[in-house]
């Protein structure tokens, strides 16, 4: 109890900053993001919810580990606050995605023709009754709707149809009984050997938003969206599994048939998620923020044992570094799952208050997949977990944000260029990486396309991660990083718990830094076009050139004509700063609008050109070609040294290989 | 019958010592070989890194990022580059398998041959060399079929089986057992060759027999010697390595040369082999002799009668 109603406190804490939003954007001094003075309201508002609670769920689920199936019970209050009559109600049932004709099999065949269906992927949700308090049974209403494209064999959401419609302000009782059988995890959910992910698992109501149901199918590229509530949740299992789970458990009972009952109570969030597995390692940590004490419960792989030193590093690091820059974290718990190998397609996934990592048992230390991994699946604790925005529609919004946030909580603790990768001389920054992955994809999609719209899988990822991130790590360069923290701040804590779109978080960045951005959202965010800035031309010649002979003297005094040309490759249109240096030391910093085709910078000085570089500073990491920014004279053959000889040792090795069968 | 062993090494690496302008050949001819085969690839490289301050990212240090944006650049072309290489590894195969009758026929010999005598047994040997090498790949086809199955069965292993680092384990016991299998099957033909050389032998299957009935006689001695010489090639490659990864990016022309040196300790060992089964061949005969004959041991075939230039 005790820890339970600390919970309620802190989660109030985080309430009272909510709503005293509106009357002070100044954060505490303490740096929690709260308002001056609102602890003084902490223990009158205690049972303020943090957000607007919809959904209430009660769930009694009995889990079949032989048969990895489960039996379910499913209470679920629906509070219509929509402010309009609502008469039919959609539901997801993502468990049906894991069947050959369904449209997220479709199209992971259509993207991958080489995939083949393995009977083993097999999942399905099944609702045996639907019964409407007050209403009676209404199964037979139930029908499976395709509102994404049509397709009449996909039964990932369902509707139905109510008698009367519910009167805004009024609540309604779905009481659901559902039967789900777990597939070997193809994506997200199922099992692999003694090990469950239980994740899109109980049939989950739409959102209503922006006037209307939303409530997309199950794609092979889109993730999920859901309303706040509150959950409560009681599982019965074997006794000998080790159980996670959003929420927190508040009990834990021994039933006489070797099975127990864990119960786990959920606020504010809006999804529950739970693992099993016999042969976990629990490991738990503690990480005191702004708002007091946060448990982190590591669930490790027995072969992974040595690695929960690495996991439970960066989540703390990682929870302290988003605590100073972004807000609190207003949540008791947060556990960390580590699926088994062979089960990492559940791996690196999101839940509120549950994250799944992904690693193997060899994974040396300079390899930091662990650390960006469990840094990038935290950080949906925000920007999805709290900032509840629509992956369907604005993918971007989560994963864009997230891997840029990714990139600065990395290169904090690591260091800019080696935050991803640190090994035997290789180096790479995560901010490379995400380039890298911008780079596979530069003008397929634009950020703001819906998910499932995308041209294939690989240009959402690309998209969806890499160009986002570098988008923003771009638009750093025109605001300034500090601001676009600011900015991020602003945007989390007006909108936590809420659906915000992209124009929310857009507008936000404009309000902060005082200006207005349309011009490079309109390129980079809704636009596909492409950056490429070059020098095309950086010369010097002298001004005499025409006179024959110079005695010593003239030519020390030779004036030389420098002409440095700065050239627009692409359509994207980006003020950028040129650096001129010249053979005497000097050195001329210009800037340019970016807007010509081309700009022409002249110098008259008695000293060479020894380099032009535009965007110097690599600020501009939209810029799709960062070798054609500079040109030296005279050149510097080090690196083409560097490589040639590692390939002619590789040659020299592989001839030696064929050589070895003479 | 037992061959002494004793000083077969040491025999050997004085006789690789003794005629190490082999070993310099064949290394100059190897770097030559592979400076041409990257040279299409150094000139893309340059033309995009020579004139470019992003390239300080590879030189200074290695930044895979930096390395990957490179190589995805339509200047680079790995494909045709690489085709280049992979042409002038096989030139170099031709001609290691044209010096191997040179170079076991001076090492039989105990002393430099002249160039002519040289060349000479390698025109000499040539075709057997090419026929011989034709029955070795044919040994290797089970080999790589076992090693693909292998590869198969502790991927699965190590996708489905309830302990991860099952299929880890079976993969490296199971390539240590086909590297080792290999090492017998590479020792077997050294041996051939050994006798083809000795013997003058035409028929590559009477050089396979008898070298199949040496070898498996003398199996252990003889894999313990091959294997002691390929144990000090890993052990210098793995020690470069590891220093190579220490070294700051910038001093890449001292880790050139380190890898220089280990391309040629590579080719020193080898021919170490090489030699080591030539030295421990003659004292197997002079033993066979002595069982024979204890007061009168046969003539050893002599190496200069077997391929001098007028005994084609």
């Amino acid at each position: 109890m005790a820890r339970h109603f600390g919970r309620l406190t802190r989660l109030a804490i985080v309430g009272v900053a909510c709503a005293m939003q509106a009357f002070a954007q100044t954060p505490a001094p303490d740096g929690s993001g709260l308002p001056a003075g609102a602890n003084v309201l902490r223990a009158t508002l205690s049972q303020t919810a943090l957000s607007e609670r919809v959904v209430e769920y009660e769930i009694d689920a009995r889990y079949n580990a032989d048969k990895k199936s489960l039996d379910a019970t499913e209470t679920l209050t629906y509070h219509n606050l929509t402010g309009q009559p609502l008469d039919t109600f959609p539901f997801h049932l993502y468990l049906n995605a894991f069947q050959p004709t369904s449209t997220f099999m479709r199209e992971v065949r259509l993207d991958k023709p080489s995939f083949e269906w393995q009977e083993k992927y097999r999942a399905s949700a099944t609702v045996k009754s639907l019964e409407v308090v007050g209403m009676g049974d209404l199964t037979s209403q139930m029908r499976f709707v395709a509102p994404d494209d049509g397709n009449p064999e996909d039964r990932t959401v369902f509707e139905v149809k109510l008698p009367r419609a519910i009167a805004p302000g009024e609540s309604v009782k779905f009481r659901i009984v559902f039967h789900d059988q777990f597939g070997e995890v193809y994506a997200r959910t199922g099992y692999k050997r003694d090990f469950i992910m239980g994740a899109q698992w109980f049939p989950k109501i739409g959102v209503w938003w922006q006037g209307k149901w939303n409530c997309h199918q199950f794609h092979a590229t889109t993730e999920f969206f859901a309303d706040f509530g509150t959950f409560d949740v009681k599982l019965t299992l074997p006794q000998n599994e080790i159980v996670g789970a959003s929420g927190v458990e508040t009990g834990n009972v021994k039933n006489s048939d070797g099975t127990k009952t864990l119960t786990f109570h959920g606020e504010d969030i809006h999804d529950f998620a739970w693992t099993a597995e016999p042969q976990y390692r629990v490991y738990e940590g503690d990480f005191v923020g702004s708002l007091g004490h946060t448990k982190i419960r590591l669930l490790m792989q027995p072969g992974h044992a040595r690695q929960a030193e690495r996991h439970m590093r960066v989540m703390k690091e990682t929870m302290a570094r988003f605590d100073r820059w972004y807000g609190p974290y207003p949540y008791p718990q947060i556990t960390v799952v580590d699926p088994p190998h062979g089960g990492s397609e559940a791996g690196g996934m999101e839940y509120p208050m549950l994250i799944t990592g992904d690693t193997t048992w060899w994974l040396p230390d300079g390899i930091r997949l662990v650390e960006l991994v469990v840094e990038h699946e935290f950080g949906h604790q925000y920007w999805y977990g709290m900032v509840a925005t629509n992956e369907f529609e604005d993918a971007w919004l989560d994963e864009g944000i997230n891997s840029y946030t990714e990139c600065k909580v990395l290169d904090d603790i690591f260091g800019k260029d080696k935050s991803a990768l640190d090994l035997w001389g290789i180096t790479g920054g995560d901010d490379g990486l995400q380039r890298d992955t911008y780079l596979s994809a530069t003008d397929r999609d634009p950020l703001t396309r819906p998910a499932y719209e995308y041209l294939n899988y690989a240009s959402y990822g690309d998209v969806t991660y890499g160009k986002s991130a570098t988008v923003l790590l771009t638009l750093e360069k025109v605001i300034g990083e500090e601001t676009l923290q600011r900015a991020l701040r602003a945007y989390f804590l007006k909108y936590r718990f809420k659906h915000p779109t992209s124009e929310d978080f857009l507008k936000t960045v404009e309000e902060v830094s005082g200006q207005d951005l349309r011009w490079f959202y309109d390129q980079a965010v809704y636009g596909t076009r492409l950056l490429d800035y070059e020098i095309l031309r950086a010369n010097s010649d002298v001004t005499d050139w025409d006179r024959s002979s110079k005695s010593e003297l003239d030519a020390r005094r030779e004036l030389f004509q420098t002409s440095v040309v700065v050239h627009r490759k692409g359509d994207f249109v980006f003020p950028v700063d040129v650096q001129v240096q010249f053979e005497n030391g000097e050195t001329a910093t210009e800037h340019w609008d970016g807007k010509d085709r081309w700009h022409r910078f002249s110098y008259l000085k008695n000293t060479r050109i020894l380099s032009a570089q535009v965007d110097p500073a690599y600020a501009i990491p939209l810029d799709k070609d960062f070798y054609n920014n500079s040109v030296l004279k005279p050149g510097d053959h080090a690196a083409r040294n560097k490589l040639t000889h590692y390939w002619i040792v590789f040659v020299q090795f592989l001839s030696q290989l064929l050589a070895w069968l003479t | 019958m037992k061959v002494e062993s004793n000083g077969v090494l040491s025999e050997g690496a004085r006789r690789v010592w003794r005629y190490q302008r082999i070993l310099w050949w064949m290394f100059a001819v190897n770097a030559l070989l592979a400076l041409f085969g990257v040279r299409p690839g150094a000139e893309q490289f340059g033309s995009v890194l020579n004139y470019s301050q992003h390239a300080e990212r590879l030189s200074n240090s290695f930044d895979v990022f930096a390395f990957l944006e490179l190589i995805a650049k339509p200047e680079i072309q790995l494909g045709s580059v690489n085709g280049g290489a992979v042409c002038f590894a096989v030139v170099f195969f031709f001609f290691s398998l044209f010096l191997t009758g040179g170079i076991l026929e001076g090492y039989r010999a105990g002393r430099k041959l002249r160039t002519a005598e040289f060349f000479h047994a390698c025109g000499v040997f040539f075709w057997r060399w090419v026929r011989l090498t034709l029955s070795l790949v044919v040994c290797l086809i089970p080999i790589m079929f076992l090693a693909s199955m292998l590869f198969g069965w502790s991927a699965d292993l190590s996708e489905n089986a309830a302990p991860e680092t099952l299929g880890f384990w079976v993969l490296l016991v199971g390539a240590l057992l086909i590297v080792g299998l290999s090492m017998a099957i590479r020792l077997w033909f050294d041996m051939a060759q050994v006798h083809t050389v000795a013997y003058n032998e035409q028929a590559i299957r009477s050089s396979l027999r008898h070298a199949l009935r040496t070898t498996r006689q003398n199996f252990a001695s003889l894999f313990w010697m091959y294997f002691r010489i390929s144990f000090v090639s890993w052990l210098i490659l793995a020690i470069a390595l590891c220093v190579w990864s220490r070294m700051p990016g910038r001093m890449f022309g001292w880790s050139a040369l380190m890898l220089e040196v280990v391309v040629l300790a590579w080719f020193a060992a080898r021919l170490w082999q090489r030699a080591s089964e030539t030295v421990w061949c003659e004292r197997w005969e002079v033993a066979q002799a002595t069982q024979l004959s204890p007061a009168r041991p046969t003539a050893v075939p002599s190496p200069s009668a077997s391929v001098s230039p007028t005994a084609g």
